[in-house]
């Protein structure tokens, strides 16, 4: 089973790696930012997978970004796995001061919590004219170890460490969803109170969960900061977390590979429907939604799990 | 190891369910709780797992008051709870879902239990890599039963065992329940009627609108005592 996995993880790097050769510069921004909100989706698919969906993972992805600037542009630190390491060392310390806090609600009230947390980091963003207000910061190109490449090199590096860090993430997340903790996060999402009577602590199966969402969504935010070469408060307003939870939604809760799918899928209808149709994009994204959700309710990773239901 | 109700009083939104239940399970015993719908027996299952708050009374396990001890705690005394409804997370397989217990508590050896199970239920093993989703009711029956086994290393709570099944798987059931004589292991069953399990119980309360109004006993050897 896990040789499997590994075998999978392994081909998908191979293929998704084989684009940076493949595809033109645009594609290759495209499926680099992308892939980058994806691994903020992972997290928010993580906690789905435990019966709540949180509306402000913006707070992550805005303080991991803000995280690797502030430190790239105060320290000089411009090493790529440096700034990835700090920023999901942030988003770990943060995440773990909320998570007791938001995993004792549930439903609605769990989303509108987190989704206040992300408005208060807009806010006070917006306020600090000091890290650049509501016009944010720039950020340098990263360099890989050393390594400064420019240019179309600097493209495909980028998009080669984005490929590597979702196929990890994606299989440690395979890995954790598989196991025992991971299972009981979705027997809670089916009913919580047999899990408390079987002996297990819900409240401390949605902090974990919640902490996990932080550091991806952490690292997600610095790898969309470097990709844009430029950070801002929109980071953490209600929009981009929205976003997040559209490609959860897309996605479903039952594959991993579904939510990187469904945010290049998102990414690509979103930049097709604006160039064809420039005034009405938003239509065009809206129907394609409510398309995908009536006819696939629970993702499009119900589609492969409908067939391994089917085999069992 | 001996279960203990005194005077225990549940109400819900103001509508009083319990009226001062007392009741106890000695040390292996298997007893029966019997009463028609609505009579309070799925609340004295909930309150003695914690689920149920009481307005009054007091659970003692082994001497122990219990009562403000939050459910997954009293799971790792070793109560194992097998809800009417059964309860099974139906994404899983048959085998996850009876290993539930032993992930969320650590003192349980989830190998031994299934081998115990198994032992008890051959049938279970067959059906061990079908998710709960495709087993019929009776089916999920007999897996909700293996997992409250998995977990009620002590205490077993089955609330309406017989409900819904086939008469046959009744039976069997009961003869499951039965076999656990010599395990030592404390048995409240809550049911409408006794007709699955007039020869496996011992004593029987007769529980009708949150009162226990009478206690029978079945067994002839302790009615002799008696």
């Amino acid at each position: 089973m896990r040789s499997k996995l590994f075998l999978g993880a392994t081909a998908a790097f191979a293929v998704l790696a084989a684009g940076s050769v493949i595809l033109p510069d645009w594609a290759m921004f495209l499926c680099a930012m992308a892939l980058a909100k994806g691994l903020v989706c992972l997290g928010i698919v993580g906690m789905m997978r435990g019966g709540v969906v949180s509306f402000g993972q913006g707070l992550y992805y805005c303080i991991g970004a803000y995280t690797a600037t502030l430190v790239a542009n105060s320290f000089g630190v411009s090493d790529i796995f440096l700034l990835t390491l700090l920023s999901a060392l942030a988003c770990l310390l943060v995440g773990m001061a909320f998570g007791p806090l938001l995993s004792s609600y549930r439903g609605i009230f769990f989303a509108m919590l987190s989704l206040a947390l992300s408005m208060v980091l807009y806010g006070s963003l917006s306020k600090m004219s000091v890290i650049g207000g509501t016009d944010g910061l720039n950020i340098a190109a990263p360099t890989f170890l050393g390594w400064a490449p420019e240019g179309r090199p600097l493209q495909t590096a980028l998009y080669i460490y984005v490929v590597a860090i979702v196929v990890i993430a994606g299989t440690l997340m395979r890995i954790y969803f598989d196991s025992e903790q991971g299972l009981i996060t979705l027997a809670t999402r089916d009913n919580e109170l047999r899990v408390e009577y079987l002996g297990a602590s819900v409240r401390n199966i949605m902090t974990y969960n919640y902490v996990f969402g932080a550091v991806l969504g952490g690292i997600g935010g610095t790898i969309a900061a470097l990709a844009l070469g430029h950070v801002d408060p929109e980071f953490a307003f209600w929009t981009t977390s929205g976003e997040f939870v559209f490609v959860a939604i897309l996605a479903g809760y039952l594959s991993v590979p579904a939510v990187f799918v469904a945010a290049i899928i998102l990414e690509l209808v979103r930049s097709f429907s604006n160039l064809y149709f420039p005034n009405t994009w938003q239509l065009a994204l809206g129907i394609f939604l409510l398309v995908v959700i009536v006819l696939l309710p629970n993702g499009l990773g119900s589609l492969v799990g409908r067939r391994k239901g089917n085999a069992a | 190891m001996t279960l203990k109700l005194e005077n225990v009083q549940v109400s819900i939104q103001a509508a009083p369910i319990l009226r001062g239940v007392s009741l106890d399970v000695g040390a292996g015993e298997r007893m029966g709780l019997i009463g028609r719908n609505g009579a309070g027996k799925t609340t004295v299952m909930r309150t003695i797992t914690g689920l149920a708050k009481m307005a009054a009374g007091t659970v003692k396990w082994d001497g122990e008051d219990i009562s403000n001890m939050q459910p997954r705690l009293r799971a790792r005394l070793g109560f194992g709870y097998m809800p009417e409804d059964r309860r099974l997370v139906p994404d899983l397989t048959v085998e996850e879902n009876m290993l539930l217990p032993a992930w969320a508590n650590d003192e349980i050896d989830g190998r031994k239990g299934l081998e115990f199970v198994y032992d008890l239920m051959p049938e279970l093993a067959n059906m061990a890599p079908r998710k709960a989703l495709l087993l019929s009711g009776g089916q999920q029956k007999m897996a909700a039963l293996g997992r409250a086994l998995i977990a009620g290393r002590k205490l077993l709570l089955l609330d309406e065992p017989f409900e819904g099944v086939a008469p046959a798987l009744a039976r069997r059931i009961s003869d499951v329940i039965t076999s656990l004589k010599g395990e030592g292991l404390s048995v409240l069953i809550a049911q409408s009627e006794l007709s699955h399990s007039s020869d496996l119980l011992q004593r029987e309360c007769v529980i009708e609108r949150g009162e226990i109004i009478r206690v029978n006993v079945i067994d002839p050897v302790l009615a002799g005592k008696a």
